[in-house]
């Protein structure tokens, strides 16, 4: 008989060969699914920008990158990956580890998720349960150990589940946003946090290198913000290949990603003084916002919007799996430790716009976020989007809708799961969204 | 000036044949394995009617589910598009379009020019479309064109829930078993129907005049449940199947206008 802490809690026993058929499978269409939507990509824009080469190199999750990471813990570094937003990079980067997130944009996967969580579970955790069971992901089989922030009931669960196979650091998030007890609460998480990092590299973080780790992601966050700010003019570049950009950072070297981002930046401006524009600038300018889309098979709702007919330009976004990573920088007033931890955990709470908070202000974030977003960069519409299961997105949306409807900006709610069977339906649904806005530019 | 409408849906395909921007034929003809050329059959019966042929038409637009299939096409228009410019060409008051077809419902709110300014689509289930009349007629071993009077006939409302066909079979099934009468499973189903409609309705929010189009619009059991639901009237023009067919022939209209400019 097994004993029982060999025996796992929510897997079921999959024999070698099944994981092996499954993932050898999943892997091969993955392989052609990346390289296509990257082909797609060129083809939108005929002048799509040279720098991208580098960020279709790293978004090849079986690529350069895996092989790095790996050279790197054969070394002897240690990988931290996380699922939510809120887990502190700063402090896995200050103990020489590296962080990766490993949340699954893999819908084959969702589908072996199915045998351990029932279907009304969101695809994304149901995805990345199936993720682990094969073994497909290289990030989540190369972490050492997993950063679970509970957040929605999903994550909460999901932390629980892979706890079947690595060691999982749970993160309790307060739920009311603003209040002093929230961010007590929170503050002494990332201590506990910083404790378990330092346990599992064997490396104290002292102050210089968590000065120098937050050094590392406020010029990370100054080359996003830069990159965000040149989509506000004409289009010099399109919504799918900034969005590729923005995610790449969850698993890629940090500076060489920054370094890369500014090029990329450069190149844009370049492009704009020569008015080299990605798209025609009279193209309908849209946002989404609502559940994350994760490279690369969940790239279903961008790949509709820039090749639909009319055609839509995404000029920004309030995902997490996009613009908000790195928009908000760590705020530091003195360099000590606590002050830096404090600030740290300030900016991971604060700056957050999930909708699992609400607050004691009235939970105005996000709509300010949103309004921010639509008068500075021009946006024509708004697409709502939900995956099924994302309960919390979708209660948001009448609020959003009415703050919406009152600046006669039009939103539409798109939800679907992870499946390329409804890209049909989809595309009926995008292009009379974006025949609408068409025709209001017309009148 | 001649302008042709073609509308793909999943069932049947319609044509509507204008001139000047008044309707002089329509045609009509079943999708199945291939749409294509049910609408070269659609077109052709609609142009055959009137005398002319493809050469004199100036513009077609197409619209439904297939219309990137449809043949002598020089442009496309959304079905929501097509809802909005039809419903306010058949009622200039309308503010509000609910389109029911065989396997789709949605809701188009409109200006007075038949833009839409905001839409919304019943979220890929049958349960609030034509489909499910069928389905639950099948069970009820009854017509499908007996259903609409056979519901009218009831005295009570028996609720049933219509999450999904499949779901409501089942319910229906229930009903049966209780020997609830036909009339009263009949009326439940189109209660059930008007109630994910009317619900969808009230998303976008009631303007009206409110105008029903799509087949569905035809079934008299089902105007009567909605019209209960929404607590509005509900105007239904003469061909309720051809509106998208005819906005798309609307459409092509301000096509040619636009060319000639």
């Amino acid at each position: 008989m097994k004993k029982q802490s060999e025996e796992k809690k929510y897997m079921p026993e999959i024999s070698r060969r099944e994981i092996d058929e499954l993932r050898n499978a999943i892997k091969a269409t993955s392989q052609k699914i990346i390289a296509e939507n990257i082909e797609r990509m060129k083809k939108t824009d005929i002048n799509r920008p040279e720098a991208m080469q580098y960020f279709d190199e790293i978004a090849n999750f079986f690529g350069t990158r895996e092989k790095e990471i790996r050279t790197a813990k054969e070394k002897g570094k240690k990988v931290i990956g996380y699922m939510c937003l809120f887990a502190p990079t700063e402090l896995i980067l200050a103990a020489d580890a590296i962080p990766v997130r490993v949340n699954s944009g893999w819908y084959d996967t969702s589908k072996l998720g199915d045998r351990v969580v029932p279907v009304e579970v969101c695809p994304m955790v149901r995805s990345t349960i199936g993720a682990k069971m094969i073994g497909l992901s290289p990030y989540l089989e190369l972490s050492d150990a997993l950063i679970s922030v509970l957040t929605c009931d999903g994550m909460t669960k999901l932390g629980e589940i892979l706890s079947d196979y690595k060691p999982i650091w749970t993160m309790a998030l307060p739920r009311v946003k603003d209040s002093t007890q929230s961010m007590h609460l929170w503050n002494e998480e990332i201590k506990t946090a910083k404790g378990q990092i330092e346990a599992l590299t064997g490396n104290k973080i002292k102050r210089k290198q968590l000065k120098s780790a937050i050094d590392l992601t406020q010029k990370a966050t100054k080359a996003f913000r830069r990159l965000q700010e040149l989509r506000k003019g004409s289009p010099v570049i399109m919504g799918r290949d900034a969005m590729l950009v923005n995610q790449t950072y969850m698993w890629d070297d940090i500076k060489r990603w920054t370094e890369k981002t500014e090029a990329l930046c450069d190149e844009l401006e370049k492009r704009a003084r020569q008015k080299i524009w990605a798209c025609p600038p009279d193209t309908p300018r849209v946002m989404v916002t609502g559940t994350p889309m994760i490279w690369p098979d969940n790239w279903k709702l961008p790949t509709l919007i820039e090749e639909a007919n009319p055609q839509g330009v995404l000029v920004a976004d309030e995902l997490c799996s996009s613009e908000r990573i790195l928009y908000d920088p760590v705020g530091v007033d003195e360099w000590s430790m606590n002050d830096m931890l404090n600030a740290i955990g300030e900016r991971y709470l604060m700056a957050s716009t999930c909708p699992c908070f609400t607050s004691e202000d009235g939970n105005e974030d996000r709509i300010n976020w949103l309004l921010n977003k639509i008068k500075e960069w021009n946006i024509q519409g708004v697409i709502y989007y939900v995956i099924r299961g994302c309960m919390l997105h979708a209660m948001e949306y009448m609020r959003v809708k009415k703050v919406l409807d009152h600046i006669n900006i039009p939103v539409y709610y798109l939800d679907t799961e992870y499946t390329r069977e409804d890209v049909g339906q989809m595309k009926t649904r995008v292009e009379a969204f974006l025949e609408m806005l068409t025709a209001r530019v017309d009148l | 000036m001649i302008t042709v409408g073609i509308d793909l849906g999943t069932q049947s395909v319609k044509a509507v044949i204008l001139k000047d921007g008044a309707v002089i034929s329509r045609g009509q003809a079943f999708s199945g394995f291939d749409p294509a050329k049910a609408a070269e059959q659609a077109v052709g019966e609609a142009l055959k009617k009137v005398k002319l042929s493809i050469n004199d038409v100036d513009h077609v637009t197409a619209t439904g589910s297939g219309m990137d299939m449809a043949p002598y096409s020089n442009s496309t228009i959304s079905m929501m598009g097509a809802d909005a410019k039809a419903g306010v060409y058949l009622f200039p008051k309308a503010r509000t379009i609910i389109d029911v077809g065989a396997e789709e419902a949605r809701a188009v709110k409109c200006d007075e020019k038949g833009f839409m300014v905001d839409f919304v689509v019943n979220e890929r289930c049958a349960a609030g479309a034509g489909a499910f009349i069928e389905a639950m007629a099948r069970a009820l071993e009854v017509k499908l064109e007996d259903m609409g009077p056979l519901s009218l006939k009831a005295e009570r409302a028996s609720p049933i829930n219509a999450t999904c066909v499949i779901f409501g079979e089942s319910d229906v099934v229930t009903l049966i078993h209780r020997q609830e009468s036909k009339p009263e499973i009949a009326r439940a189903v189109f209660d059930a129907m008007a109630d994910r409609v009317s619900s969808m309705v009230h998303r976008l929010g009631i303007n009206p005049d409110v105008v029903l189009v799509g087949g569905v619009a035809k079934d008299d059991g089902f105007v009567a449940s909605l019209k209960r639901k929404l607590g509005v009237d509900v105007l239904i023009p003469e061909y309720p199947e051809f509106a998208g067919a005819l906005g798309a022939a609307l459409i092509a209209v301000s096509r040619v206008k636009e060319t000639q400019k």
